[in-house]
């Protein structure tokens, strides 16, 4: 977890050794991000205790009876205490991206379309200025200025994280404004604004998408990194990043305290990022 | 008995393209003699570039290719060599030369280094680069290949081709080489065309290099090659003499593609001659003047900046329902002036004044770009139709109607721009540019993209429209053969001027002026064909 406490950029995408993922492999990574984002939107149901209260002996090891995970040093199941820190994790990763996509997408195509002075100095420079940023130490001054919490938590990494779709959008834009179809249409007589929204927008979609999937884990990392730091929501409720960090002390004797819920973020950061790639497999930009 | 330099016996190659296999050469038995220059015709899609790969033993392994038969170059199986031999052969025997000389060229290399890989000594580039008529020679050296224009970079890369058969020259074999040229010319101007052709033919004078010259242009194999070899979908059809197939052809297909060809002697509709004058012009051009201001090594603002006269004052009057052709070679400024008066651009000064209401149409030189990629057909055409506010039904059989106008069947309203042929995607563009009928039609080289049989169709459509909607045409062109066909005035652009203006058959048979006449003289025409 170390590296990531405070990332500086972003991570890449993973790599497979240069190998592309064949189809079938690549629905079965979509299936899989399906599969979390279903499991996150009902972990209270699939949890199969209350994830705060003690519920049996404490420091369990995982596969004993009846606690599937493991319990940690005050008697909490485990695997509830995992299943509703995805939730959290996940559910947020995907709002923040989402916001992101919206904000910097929105400020990007209107750059990109736009151009002359907009794009350059209001719209861009505003974009540099956050970008030069460091946006994790941001996210962290923004937080602890609201009051830790999911909510205020959202809002500081949002606010630092649309910054690079507005760079990928606007650069995407820029190209296919170039190309001759856009000039095409202007000469046909279409408005300004159906310029933008039909032969501008759905263009930049594909790679905004995949920026976006490949986007989620980083989201994920930064997220546990927060409430890693105490930045996140208050003490009882369980978030992945809070559970390792609290747990530490116990790496050497009990492990899989503090391992399972670090694993659980390696393992949400590590699927987003091949299904970023999967997806970017399975999208036939058409050009 | 003296020993082919290349050879393709019962050579047979399928490739994979989009998950299909399938059959793109056929039993293809050929050979290039020693000092002999091999035209290759063919329309796009025949497997004449295939055939160039296979040749120089550069098939991508992505497509899969399962030959039969065997490609040996200098008794070496091209096919199936190890690298290793691979490597060897092209580095004795062969060079190439491609199409688009930029992509060829590596970007980030001077030419002199470029050269240097082959020649190993600065005085050698140096007299290459004069052997293929580059001047100033010794400072071309030191430049980038985005500082050259498309000519010289064609002739850098003859240079290197032919530097790299010097290099093998020096040592014992006397094997003789092989240069592989495919559509050399293809993106260069008539002018520079003629003196490529002519380097090629001195390479083989002075070195007795054979050349294996790919073009879909008769005419372009016809004055240079020896002996001709005619392509049809991926079969041999024709392969003799060269003046021999160009002027006594046997195949019907090479007798349709010399039919095909655009020639300056090809009959012309007269129809619209001569009453368009008198009436109000329908375009009116006057002191009209765009310059571009190009940065030369700028750092921190301090470089050099040079302006470029894009369009020199240029004054035209175009008539209603006249048509006229603007010829010119690139650089010219011929589509700048097109863009302005499309209000594409700003003048930098002068008016552009259209008659009548209602914009400008413009069919563009890549039809496949100028369609928006992820919109049916259906869905482009109907925007026109927008100001109308016209219901869904009347749309749908609007669009049908201007389907039918240009020969396309209404399900194309379906297909998005990706799935049809380039000439299907040009008829669309006309479409849209009529479906509604301007006064003013603008074509900048709509059918420079296009084999030849294509081109005429669609030119013929162009003419045909015209007839029906009776618009003003402003057709840009570096072909004088198309120009003559479309025009009923041709004016020749030089440098941002007009240096000629007047009736497209005088222009051609009598120019006044010496850029004319060395335009008309660089055409690469079949003289004495005897063509039905």
């Amino acid at each position: 977890m170390t590296p990531i406490l405070v990332p500086r950029g972003r991570l890449r995408p993973v790599s497979l050794g240069g190998a592309r993922l064949t189809r079938p492999t690549a629905w079965v990574v979509v299936g899989l991000l399906a599969l979390v984002t279903l499991v996150s939107v009902f972990a209270r149901q699939l949890a199969p205790y209350d994830p705060i209260q003690p519920v049996g002996p404490i420091n369990l090891p995982p596969l004993s009876h009846g606690h599937l995970l493991g319990t940690d040093g005050i008697g909490r199941d485990l695997l509830s205490r995992t299943l509703i820190g995805i939730q959290a994790s996940w559910l947020s990763a995907l709002v923040v991206v989402a916001i992101g996509l919206l904000i910097g997408g929105t400020i990007g195509l209107i750059a990109g379309a736009t151009g002359g002075w907009v794009d350059s100095i209001l719209l861009m420079r505003l974009t540099d200025l956050f970008l030069a940023l460091p946006g994790a130490l941001v996210a962290i001054a923004i937080v602890a200025a609201l009051g830790s919490g999911l909510v205020n938590t959202l809002i500081g990494v949002s606010l630092v994280w649309w910054p690079y779709y507005a760079r990928i959008v606007r650069g995407e834009t820029k190209a296919l404004a170039a190309r001759p179809h856009v000039e095409a249409a202007r000469l046909s007589g279409v408005g300004r604004s159906r310029i933008v929204t039909r032969h501008l927008l759905p263009g930049v979609v594909p790679t905004a998408v995949v920026s976006a999937s490949l986007d989620i884990g980083n989201v994920v990392l930064l997220l546990a990194a927060l409430s890693f730091l105490g930045l996140g929501q208050r003490a009882p409720a369980p978030e992945l990043g809070a559970d390792t960090a609290r747990a530490l002390s116990q790496l050497l004797s009990q492990w899989w305290v503090p391992g399972i819920p670090g694993i659980t973020v390696l393992l949400l950061s590590l699927l987003a990022n091949v299904g970023g790639d999967a997806i970017r497999n399975l999208i036939r930009v058409r050009r | 008995m003296t020993e082919p330099v290349a050879a393709l016996t019962d050579f047979s190659l399928s490739l994979v393209r989009n998950g299909i296999r399938s059959q793109v050469l056929e039993h293809i038995d050929l050979q290039i003699w020693p000092g002999e220059i091999l035209g290759l015709v063919g329309e796009s899609g025949s497997g004449k570039s295939v055939l160039a790969l296979s040749l120089l033993g550069l098939l991508p392994d992505t497509s899969h290719p399962q030959a039969d038969g065997q490609v040996t170059v200098s008794g070496v199986d091209m096919v199936r060599a190890s690298a290793a031999e691979l490597r060897r052969v092209r580095a004795e025997v062969l060079g190439a030369i491609f199409q688009d000389p930029m992509t060829s060229l590596n970007p980030t290399m001077r030419i002199g280094r470029q050269i240097g890989e082959v020649t190993h000594a600065e005085a050698e580039s140096v007299r290459l680069l004069e052997t293929v008529g580059v001047r100033d020679a010794q400072l071309r050296l030191r430049v980038y290949p985005h500082e050259l224009s498309g000519g010289l970079r064609q002739r850098v890369m003859a240079a290197i081709a032919v530097g790299a058969l010097g290099e093998r020259r020096e040592g014992e074999s006397n094997r003789p080489g092989l240069i592989v040229a495919d559509e050399p010319t293809t993106a260069l101007d008539v002018t520079v065309q003629a003196q490529l052709l002519e380097v090629l033919r001195e390479l083989r004078d002075e070195f007795g290099c054979s050349v294996l010259l790919i073009t879909h242009d008769l005419g372009v194999a016809d004055k240079i090659a020896d002996r001709l070899a005619v392509l049809h979908h991926g079969e041999l059809v024709e392969i003799g003499q060269a003046s021999d197939v160009v002027r006594n052809p046997q195949h019907d297909y090479t007798r349709s593609l010399l039919a095909s060809r655009l020639s300056l002697t090809m009959p012309r509709d007269e129809r619209f001659g001569g009453d368009t004058h008198g009436s109000e012009p329908a375009v009116s051009i006057s002191d009209l003047r765009r310059t571009f201001l190009v940065r030369r090594g700028a750092r921190w603002g301090r470089g050099r900046s040079r302006e470029i006269n894009a369009v020199d004052g240029v004054d035209l009057d175009i008539g209603q329902g006249e048509a006229l052709a603007i010829v010119g070679e690139s650089g010219s400024g011929k589509s700048t002036l097109l863009r302005i008066v499309a209000g594409l651009d700003k003048p930098t000064s002068g008016s552009v004044t259209l008659a009548g209401t209602g914009g400008p149409q413009m069919v563009f030189q890549d039809a496949g770009s100028s369609l928006t990629p992820w919109m049916t057909v259906g869905e482009t055409l109907g925007e026109r139709l927008r100001p109308l506010k016209v219901s869904r039904a009347e749309v749908r059989e609007r669009v049908t109607a201007a389907l039918a106008a240009v020969d396309l069947p209404p399900e194309v309203a379906k297909a998005h721009p990706g799935e049809l042929s380039g000439g299907q995607r040009q008829r669309v563009v006309l479409a849209r540019a009529t479906m509604m009928p301007p006064a003013v039609l603008l074509c900048d080289e709509p059918t420079s993209a296009l084999d030849a049989s294509l081109a005429k169709s669609v030119l013929a459509l162009i003419r045909d429209l015209r007839a029906r909607i009776g618009m003003t045409v402003l057709f840009v062109t570096h072909d004088l053969a198309v120009a003559r066909l479309m025009g009923d005035r041709i004016a020749v652009m030089q440098a941002g001027r007009v240096v000629e203006l007047g009736p497209a058959e005088q222009v051609i048979a009598e120019p006044r002026e010496p850029y004319t006449r060395t335009l008309l003289a660089a055409v690469p025409e079949i003289v004495g064909g005897a063509v039905s």
